[in-house]
């Protein structure tokens, strides 16, 4: 039998209880009923994936729609986990919304590649590749807000809070900027056989990554708060060069991430 | 108390020890002197400045570092000697030079000139290989090729060295809590180390297999476009490719523009959804063949084989004036000619060629052991034969699924190991980066 077939009796119910726990989130103050139904939605969506696997016979991770799937998975547990620790609701709603996102687009176009995917671009690496880096750059961008608001701001510059706030996001999205850079070099070393070819796009993407390791750095010590704040608006031009601008660079006119359209 | 050199100001992670920090702080204190013992900011820039600099004389002097002179066994026994180097110093006790070399200033300084040559190398068009034309200003200093320049060799060196530093110091006294440390640190270490160094032996070929040749092929090129005879040879039994379906689309014929001009509309044939509009005009799409060869008039019939493409009988309606044209189109390739549909003297229906969905090669490989190994190789699912492993490289595209030949990459990369150790430590430690966040301060903070 197909177990595509039972998707949307598992994927409506998930979205069901993740919308409420969402609404919960935003407008409720006391969260213990929104990480109640998170978890009863985030079970129901892992019982698919563990019937999918029992039913595949092998490890649900080769189509598109498969790893779909597990993005959802992975976005609501990562963001869960982030929420129990740091009781940031706004990061957990963040992730509920992009993994809901992501059950929809299964119950739109279950399973289906998108039509005319190159070659290279058809492996498992490819959504998680470029999920992490979308989700690192919100949070990135997030810093960069909370980091104008600390260096502008005359009542935020003193503001312990919002500097560990900052400091937190900027983890976080380094994180998953670093994942989002390391599953792309296995993945190029599969597709292209290297993992690391100075591509234009990866040269922004290493600048990118340098500029926030420096602000990691600086931020050993104190006495260098306003630096390193003044280094997250480098660091998000840095990053919107990597994102967008690369394809707009003469030294981009052979990048092989550049995938033009018709 | 002020700890102006610990975490946070307070006594936590220092970098000197106090007691040491505070009898040279008060040597050295009401104005600080450069180049005297605690080291900091001023010097660590300095020195790496400096290294950057004896890079530039190299560069001018020497030309482009050869990363040939560092094959191996060279490459390792550089790198070892950096890292014995670098813990002979950190044997020494209450050294303040080593705690320079293992500290936030110095790690600062080479990751900031670090990104100042890689941000240089993204706005520079980057030359592979051999300079062809009389090198100006960026291509005497390195720009033009970054990564084999001294200066961004040296400095990487440099960075590398600082890091086994700052590893060997926390590895003095190891503790549990440090782990998202450890595995960042040393990940990186590992990755650099590897991709580094091992950027010597790497070799790259590409191999092109022409489809049931009489002997295996063993020759290959490399990017110098010299043939070498390789320890493997393979044998192509079959060459496939599967194709997206063709898209149609309204073009000008003076310009080859596809209509309307500013935003161009394009149909992807679909018989279960075979209606579309095009700049005004209704198309159907009554027949279509993805394997096609002509009649001897404007017609074509189905037929699969090699030489054969798309063709489909169309339908079009003006939605203003509702005049109707009608015939076939044909894709075309290298045996046959493409079919317009003539609309006007301005316009016609087109059918664009179809893109590769899916190529694969069907290969024996045997290496010099005699080992015989039968595989389908398709873009992003490499073949492994020990140290080596085979990409599906590419195919005569003028052909397309008719090529006669399919070519491959071979690379040779024995430091891979290294390589995928040092991601798979990153990648467990860039995930420990969301559970610890910024730690250390918020435990200062308690």
């Amino acid at each position: 039998m197909n177990t595509w077939s039972l998707y949307n009796a598992f994927a409506l119910p998930t979205l069901g209880v993740w919308i409420v726990a969402f609404l919960l989130y935003v407008f409720s103050k006391k969260t213990n009923w929104a990480n109640i139904f998170t978890l009863v939605g985030l079970l129901i969506y892992t019982g698919y994936i563990i019937l999918l696997w029992i039913n595949l016979e092998r490890p649900p991770m080769r189509t598109m729609g498969e790893t779909r799937l597990w993005y959802s998975f992975f976005l609501v547990f990562v963001g869960f986990v982030s929420h129990i620790r740091w009781k940031y609701k706004w990061l957990m709603s963040y992730s509920l919304v992009v993994a809901a996102v992501f059950v929809i687009i299964n119950i739109a176009k279950p399973e289906i590649q998108s039509k005319n995917l190159m070659p290279a671009l058809q492996s498992v690496w490819f959504v998680p590749h470029v999920t992490a880096y979308m989700l690192s750059y919100a949070l990135l961008g997030a810093a960069t807000i909370t980091g104008f608001r600390l260096l502008f701001v005359k009542k935020d510059s003193n503001n312990a809070d919002l500097i560990r706030f900052t400091d937190n996001i900027v983890y976080i999205g380094f994180g998953l900027l670093m994942l989002g850079m390391l599953m792309g070099a296995v993945w190029a070393k599969e597709a292209w056989g290297t993992y690391w070819s100075w591509d234009p796009k990866e040269t922004w993407a290493f600048v990118t990554a340098a500029a926030y390791l420096v602000y990691i750095h600086l931020r050993w010590n104190d006495r260098y708060i306003r630096q390193a704040l003044w280094i997250l608006p480098i660091a998000f031009i840095c990053l919107m060069i990597t994102w967008k601008g690369v394809n707009y660079l003469p030294s981009a006119k052979n990048s092989i991430h550049v995938y033009g359209g018709e | 108390m002020q700890y102006p050199f610990c975490a946070n100001n307070t006594k936590g992670v220092c970098f000197y020890k106090k007691s040491v920090y505070i009898k040279k702080m008060s040597d050295n204190n009401s104005k600080k002197i450069i180049w005297k013992q605690p080291w900091h900011f001023p010097e660590s820039i300095l020195i790496v400045l400096g290294l950057y600099a004896t890079g530039i004389l190299l560069q001018l002097t020497a030309g482009i570092f050869n990363f040939t002179n560092l094959a191996w066994p060279v490459n390792i026994v550089i790198g070892l000697l950096s890292v014995v180097a670098v813990f002979l110093i950190s044997l020494r006790k209450n050294s303040l030079f080593f705690q320079w070399l293992a500290g936030a200033p110095l790690s600062i300084s080479f990751i900031a000139i670090l990104l100042i040559q890689t941000m240089i190398m993204g706005f520079t068009p980057q030359i592979q290989g051999k300079l062809t034309t009389i090198p100006d200003f960026f291509d005497l200093v390195g720009f033009t090729r970054m990564t084999s320049s001294w200066p961004f060799v040296l400095t990487y060196l440099g960075a590398l060295m600082a890091l086994s530093a700052a590893i060997i110091n926390r590895l003095r006294k190891p503790v549990w809590s440090a782990y998202a440390f450890y595995l960042n640190h040393i990940g990186l270490y590992v990755f650099l180390f590897s991709a580094g160094f091992g950027a010597s032996d790497l070799r790259r070929y590409v191999m092109y297999v022409e489809e049931k040749a009489e002997y295996p092929e063993w020759r290959v090129y490399n990017d110098k476009k010299e043939v070498l005879e390789l320890p493997l040879a393979i044998t192509l039994n079959d060459f496939v490719m599967e194709e997206y379906e063709p898209k149609l689309a309204i073009i000008d014929i003076k310009t080859g523009d596809a209509q309307p001009q500013t935003a161009p509309e394009y149909y992807q044939i679909d018989m279960r959804n075979p209606k579309s509009v095009i700049n005004g005009w209704e198309l159907q799409v009554d027949t279509f063949y993805a394997q096609a060869v002509r009649n001897s008039g404007f017609t074509y019939r189905p037929i699969d084989m090699p030489g054969s493409a798309p063709a489909a009988y169309i339908r079009l309606r003006n939605l203003t004036t509702n005049e109707q044209i009608r015939g076939w189109v044909c894709s075309g390739n290298f045996a046959q000619l493409y079919m317009p549909l003539s609309i006007n003297e301005q316009y016609s229906l087109v059918m664009t060629r179809p893109e590769p969905k899916r190529y694969a090669s069907d290969v024996e490989v045997i290496n010099s052991k005699g080992n015989i190994k039968n595989a389908i190789v398709e873009v992003n699912k490499p073949l492994r034969i020990g140290s080596w492993t085979i990409y599906q490289h590419g195919y005569d595209e003028e052909a397309g699924r008719a090529s006669e030949y399919s070519s491959f990459e071979l690379v040779y990369d024995p430091w891979i190991w290294g390589v995928y150790a040092g991601i798979i430590m990153s990648a467990i430690g860039s995930v420990s980066l969301f559970w610890i966040g910024n730690k250390k301060r918020k435990e200062a903070k308690k």
